[in-house]
This record gives structure tokens, sequence and C-alpha cells, in this order.
């Protein structure tokens, strides 16, 4: 089966992955993507939300909290803000997380950046919807 | 004959500074491990960043495509020509001293920098295939824009500049009072007009605030360890301003840390960006990128990151140079207090051996007499 490389970068951490993959399933801000070997040459934005990585058999997921994709027919480059698997996510600081955005949308203060408050609630939801946690 | 109580006291003040530069050569170290951890876990992304940069702009090459960032150098000549606006340099050094000279040698190159008018060479690293030293080369481009009776800021710069170097020269020729020595003098008021300063680090805020340069937005308690969050903010603030037309250059200047024992001073253009200078990667692009949902507003928010990247990046890099300029320095001062500290106990054992000597000497004197 052909593969494709894929490499997932941040600021504070690093390469956070690097693995030759079967298939990438993304949300971008234009909606869902996937992305298989030899793909066509590609720049876009991504959302926060987990994406899925196909290899072999077996599925795994990531967490991305928005940021770049470009594809390469060989290559996959993700710059991302922050990225985590499944098992470096702290559920209850997410659920914080949540709970501090939501309240702040609810206020309608003039002084809260709305902008800002919604894009950590969809971090949050993202972060939590890969520990399968639902939230209202 | 040295008094021995004065030695005695010297000897424990120098122990105890030899006390203190120890203690901060391993403050120093331990930070700097961390320091230079951030940067390499950095490095990855940044070079990412800059490869897709890379091959975007080899793309947009040629292309006629209006976006404020981006030009290509005949753009920039005609905008320098007629803008009013000002250039803008980032300098990145550090808040506290006792880092040997790390902080001097950063504005240094920052004079050096400000100053340059195209001339003499320049102080950056252009040889290190680093396609994105744009300053040199825009400098040299705008060498060429013609001296119209309404010159160009960076062109009155030039001209005063060469003016009162001459004016300089011949004081310091007929006073003789600076001693003709190593330090070289700035031309500050020639620039201040011209120039704007975002300041990282309290070291670079005094130094050009004391100069009377305009420093507009300065960070300080950050050098050591730097934030995202605070290169984001910087960059805010540099894009709007340039989008306004109020700065027509932003230039970076920071350390570059290439090793524990090696850091150098590096300027690099952040805006705008230059198209002609990403020739070599369109040679052999052959495909066209599909872009989601299209090429301005990614590119609106692509460069916003890219450029936080580089200043984070920079910060970075100034931290990690930062730390292990102290350590060396206050490792080099535990040393030398050291040394002291041998040279002191030498002289004292002398002084002593004297005075007992000398003591003798009265005895025997005193008891010959007595004879």
């Amino acid at each position: 089966m052909a593969t494709i490389l894929l490499e997932v970068a941040t600021p504070d951490k690093g390469e956070v992955y690097a693995k030759e993959i079967n298939m990438l399933i993304t949300r971008s801000i234009c909606g869902e993507l996937g992305i298989l070997p030899k793909h066509a040459r590609l720049l876009t934005e991504l959302i926060p939300h987990a994406m899925r990585i196909k290899e072999g058999v077996g599925e795994t997921q990531l967490f991305v909290s928005g940021g770049f994709m470009e594809v390469t027919p060989e290559k996959i480059t993700i710059l991302a803000d922050s990225a985590e698997l499944p098992d470096d996510i702290d559920v209850e600081r997410a659920k914080a997380a949540y709970k501090r955005a939501e309240d702040r949308l609810a206020k309608k203060n003039p002084e809260i950046d709305i902008d800002r408050a919604e894009a950590a609630l969809a971090r949050a939801k993202a972060r939590l919807l890969v520990k399968g946690v639902h939230m209202g | 004959m040295a008094n021995l109580q004065h030695i005695r006291r010297r000897i424990k003040s120098v122990k105890n500074i030899q006390k203190i530069t120890n203690a901060m050569d391993m403050i120093a170290r331990s930070r700097f491990n961390a320091a230079r951890e951030a940067l390499l876990s950095n490095l990855p992304y940044v070079a990412k960043t800059k490869e897709i940069m890379r091959r975007v702009m080899g793309q947009m090459r040629g292309r006629e495509y209006e976006h404020p960032f981006i030009m290509t150098r005949d753009d920039l000549r005609a905008n320098v020509e007629r803008a009013e606006g000002k250039f803008l340099f980032i300098v990145i050094a550090s808040d506290k001293g006792l880092a040997g000279s790390f902080s001097s040698n950063v504005f240094k190159e920052a004079h050096d920098t400000i100053e340059y008018d195209g001339t003499g060479d320049s102080t950056s690293m252009d040889d290190d295939g680093d396609d994105e030293n744009f300053h040199k080369k825009n400098f040299d481009a705008l060498k060429g824009v013609k001296p119209a009776p309404s010159r160009t800021q960076k062109q009155q710069r030039q001209m005063s500049a060469t003016g009162s170097a001459a004016k300089a020269a011949s004081h310091r020729g007929g006073g003789g009072t600076s001693g003709g020595g190593e330090s070289r003098e700035y031309h500050d008021a020639n620039y201040i007009d011209g120039v704007e300063l975002i300041t990282v680090g309290r070291k670079a805020t005094t130094h050009f605030k004391q100069r009377g340069y305009n420093v507009i937005k300065s960070y300080h308690g950050i050098s050591e360890r730097p934030d995202y969050k605070y290169a984001k903010e910087i960059t805010d603030l540099v894009m709007e301003r340039f989008a306004s037309g109020e700065i027509i250059d932003v230039t970076l200047i920071y350390t570059q840390f290439k090793s524990a024992i090696s850091c150098v001073p590096d300027d690099v253009t952040l805006l705008p960006i230059i198209t002609d200078d990403y020739v070599k990667s369109s040679a052999n692009l052959k495909e066209e990128y599909i872009y989601e949902p299209d090429v301005v507003s990614l590119l609106d928010k692509f460069m916003p990151r890219r450029i936080a990247t580089r200043i984070y990046g920079a910060m970075l890099h100034s931290a990690a140079s930062e730390l292990s300029s102290r350590m060396n320095a206050m490792s080099n001062a535990t040393d030398n207090a050291q040394e002291l500290v041998g040279r002191l106990n030498l002289f004292y054992n002398k002084v002593r051996q004297a005075g007992i000597t000398n003591e003798i000497n009265e005895i025997v004197g005193g008891a010959n007499a007595l004879e």
C-alpha cells in the first residue's frame, strides 16, 4: 500500500509526529479532507479538530489546535499551534477551558474578545471529542 | 608595609564575589539547558514554515499579484521613492547585564544595520545560503534610486550621515580628547527621525532611549524565557503599522545561537517580502498549488504566522545566546577570582613573614644593644 509522509510540527514541541501513513482525514476551514498518497499540491488552513491518521489496519487520532497544512505528492506538513496525541490530553483542563469559554460567551460582555473565546471553545471541544467526552 | 588586615579583608571580598559569580554561572547553566531545549524544539517548526514560504513565494514570482506585504524589488524601489514611512527595527537583547559582550554586540550590529548606507560591508551573514537576509540586498537596490528634490528617508539619512561623519572625524582630529580608542561613534541624530524601534530586554530599551531613539514598544522580563504570545503581539503591531504605511521596512536584529561558544548577531528583514529572492525554488517547481479557500485570504493568515515564528525563533536564539554568554562570562570571572585569591594569599603570607622577620630583627637588635 502506498504511503505518504506526515510531519506535524509545533513551535514549542518540535516535531510531534513524523511517520509514513496511508491516509489522513483532516478538517480545513473549507470542510473535511481526505488525503491519500500522491495528492496534488495543496495549502490550506486547519481548524481545531482531531485528525484521523490511518496506517495499515490501525487508526490513530491526533488533536491539532488549528494551523496550516501543506500537501505535496510525497509529504504532508502540518504547522500547528499545538498538537497532542490522545494520551497527552488533559481532560480536566480541557473541561475547565470549555466551561470558561462558555461562560465568557454567555456573558456577552463587550470587553470580551468573542473570537478568542469561540476559538478557545472550539479547541476545548475538539480536545474532549478525542477523549470521547461530549459536552452539551 | 601593607596592612595585614586590609589584605585579609580583600581576600574575603574576592572570595565572596567568587561565590556569587559561581552561583550565577550555575544558574545560567541550568537555564541555558532549558533555553537550548526550547530552541531545539522550535527549529523544525521554523524550518518547515520557511520551506513552505519559500515554495509559495517561488510560485508568486513574476505573477501579477497584489498583496501589501509582498512586492518585487522594483516595487520596493518605487515605493521608497514616494513613501513617507519610517524604518522599524526590532532589537532583541537581554534584561540583565553580566553576560560579557552579549548586549554590546547586539547594539553594535543594530547601529551598523541602522546606519548601513549601502556602501560598507554588511555584517549580516549573507553567505550561509539564507535567501531571506534581504537587508543588504534591499539597500543595494535602493542605492540606485536617483536623488530627487523630495529625497527619500533613507537617502536623507545617507547624506547627512556622510556629512556629519566628516565633521566628527575632523573634530576628533582637532580635539584628540576621545583618546583614539577602538570605540566608534554613532551618528544617532541623523537617524532618529526616520527610525522606530521595538526593543526586547531592558538593556536594549535603556540603550536606545538614552540615545534619543523613538522606542514605540518594549518588552521586559521575557528575554531569558520568551513566550510565543509576545512574538504574536509584536507581529500584530508591526503588521498593522506596515499596512497603514507608517513603516515601510521591518528589520529584526538578534543574536543567532550557533554553539555554546559562538553567538553571532544577525539582522533579518521581515517586511516587505521580496519575491525576487525566491528565484531558486521556482525553477524546479512546475506544479501549481491548490489554495483553499484562496491565495489572498490564506496568505493573510499565513504571513503573520511566518513573521511571528521568525520573531519567536529569534527570541529563543537570543535567550540561548544570552545565557551561554553569561555562562562563559561568569565561569571566566570565577576562574579569575580564584587566581586573584591565590595571588593575594601569597602576598598576605609574604607580608606576614616580613612582619615576623622584622619583629625578630627588632628583638635581636634590642638584645644586642643591651649587651
